[in-house]
């Protein structure tokens, strides 16, 4: 049996599912998909049938960066340039 | 907001839009599945003691201070006359079917309470209680609205676990037979969705023990899933494009659809007509917006789009008046 982490587990661990970063930044599973596939949150999976793995601080920022260019009124083009660049 | 447990996070999502007043079917239905994760809920947390596959409880149990006020109210219904009781998971969640109405009233109102003090359940008016008709006859409608943000995060965890390759942790696997036993699965996920779903619960059943154990059992009653099914789909149709025409033209097909304002003037004019249906909302504690005003203003009321169309009903004398339809566009 696994059990749910609490939130107090959740902010204490260094990797969340994306389950989880749902919980941490109240974004929808389908956006969060959707900047994963589209190579914008960056994520560890040791096997292509095991859960995504996120580093937590990183992407919750990375998060709040894109949703902070998306209300600038930057395109997800544009968006994903301007992480390239970061990176 | 403080944590809840597994049992009031399915409550946020099972008591959303339900009316708060009346023991309608479609609540029966969700009060029941609620039950069963209060229970659920002890079974995960080791509340009951074991004793091979049998599960075992007792009255002095309920005085444990671990016990909170809806545990107490869905376990004494359990007991009835026994002081101990000792069954298997699937009987356990077998009992909610029996509940009666008066129990099923304190199982709501235990979750309720504890549910409002948490910021996570408020009572609104339901829009249909402004219509002239429930106006003049002095019926108030009350309905439940869950804290949105943390309606949307327990939804959508969800969805990213059950749809994510990966193990599922027991709360999302419990969660999922929950809401197939309350018919609302398919609110959560879209019909392509659904197939990955039916997938996911099958490779479950292969290779998790709880699952296995859980998904054979059905606690459901095919009569009032039927109602709530019947009911929810004419409302679904109703709520079209097409379909809010045909309500507008036939409002009895579908009341909770086509609200009717009436305007204090006959022949009132658009400014006069705005003024009488903010007036009534007002008075009746709804938060609106006027997006576009004119001959057909449209509002958004408690989150939803409505556009007031000038109408009139024909009593002993004609009462004018504005029929406020769903505006399609907010689907």
């Amino acid at each position: 049996m696994s059990r749910q982490r609490s939130m107090e587990k959740i902010l204490a661990s260094e990797f969340v599912s994306i389950g989880e970063l749902v919980r941490l930044s109240g974004c929808r599973y389908s956006t969060l998909k959707f900047y994963t596939e589209e190579g914008m949150l960056p994520f560890k999976q040791e096997q292509e049938n095991l859960t995504r793995r996120f580093p937590r601080e990183e992407t919750l920022v990375k998060i709040k960066e894109i949703q902070d260019l998306k209300k600038q009124g930057h395109s997800i083009p544009e968006i994903k340039e301007r992480l390239a660049k970061k990176m | 907001m403080k944590e809840l447990s597994f049992a009031q996070n399915f409550s946020v999502i099972a008591l959303n839009a339900q009316d708060s007043l009346h023991l309608t079917t479609a609540k029966k239905v969700f009060l029941r599945c609620m039950a069963a994760a209060t229970i659920l809920e002890l079974y995960l947390d080791n509340g009951f003691k074991t004793e091979g596959d049998f599960l075992i409880l007792n009255q002095e149990d309920l005085n444990s201070p671990e016990i909170s006020r809806y545990h107490k109210a869905v376990l004494k219904t359990l007991f009835s006359k026994k002081e101990t009781l000792s069954e298997q998971l699937p009987q356990y969640l077998k009992k909610v079917t029996k509940l009666s109405k008066k129990m099923l009233k304190e199982v709501e109102h235990a979750f309720a309470v504890a549910l409002t003090e948490a910021n996570a359940l408020e009572e609104i008016p339901a829009l249909l209680g402004c219509d002239l008709e429930y106006v003049t006859a002095g019926i108030s409608m009350k309905e439940y609205r869950s804290n949105s943000e943390l309606f949307s995060r327990l939804t959508e965890s969800l969805r990213a676990e059950t749809l994510e390759t990966g193990p599922m942790t027991d709360e999302a696997i419990l969660m999922l037979w929950l809401l197939r036993e309350s018919g609302c699965i398919h609110d959560f996920f879209s019909r392509e969705e659904l197939k990955r779903v039916a997938e996911r619960i099958f490779e479950l059943q292969g290779s998790s023990s709880l699952a296995k154990q859980v998904f054979p059992i059905t606690i459901h009653k095919t009569i009032e899933m039927g109602i709530k099914n019947f009911l929810k789909s004419k409302k679904d149709v109703m709520s079209t494009a097409s379909g809010s025409g045909i309500n507008f033209v036939f409002p009895v097909i579908e009341r909770s659809q086509s609200v009717f304002i009436d305007t204090e003037k006959v022949f009132a004019n658009k400014e006069e007509r705005l003024r009488d249906i903010k007036a009534r909302l007002e008075s009746k504690g709804h938060i609106f917006t006027v997006i576009r005003e004119g001959e057909v203003p449209l509002i958004k009321i408690d989150n939803v789009l409505y556009e007031a169309v000038p109408s009139a009903k024909l009593y002993r004398i004609p009462v004018h008046g504005v029929r406020l339809r769903k505006y399609p566009l907010s689907l």
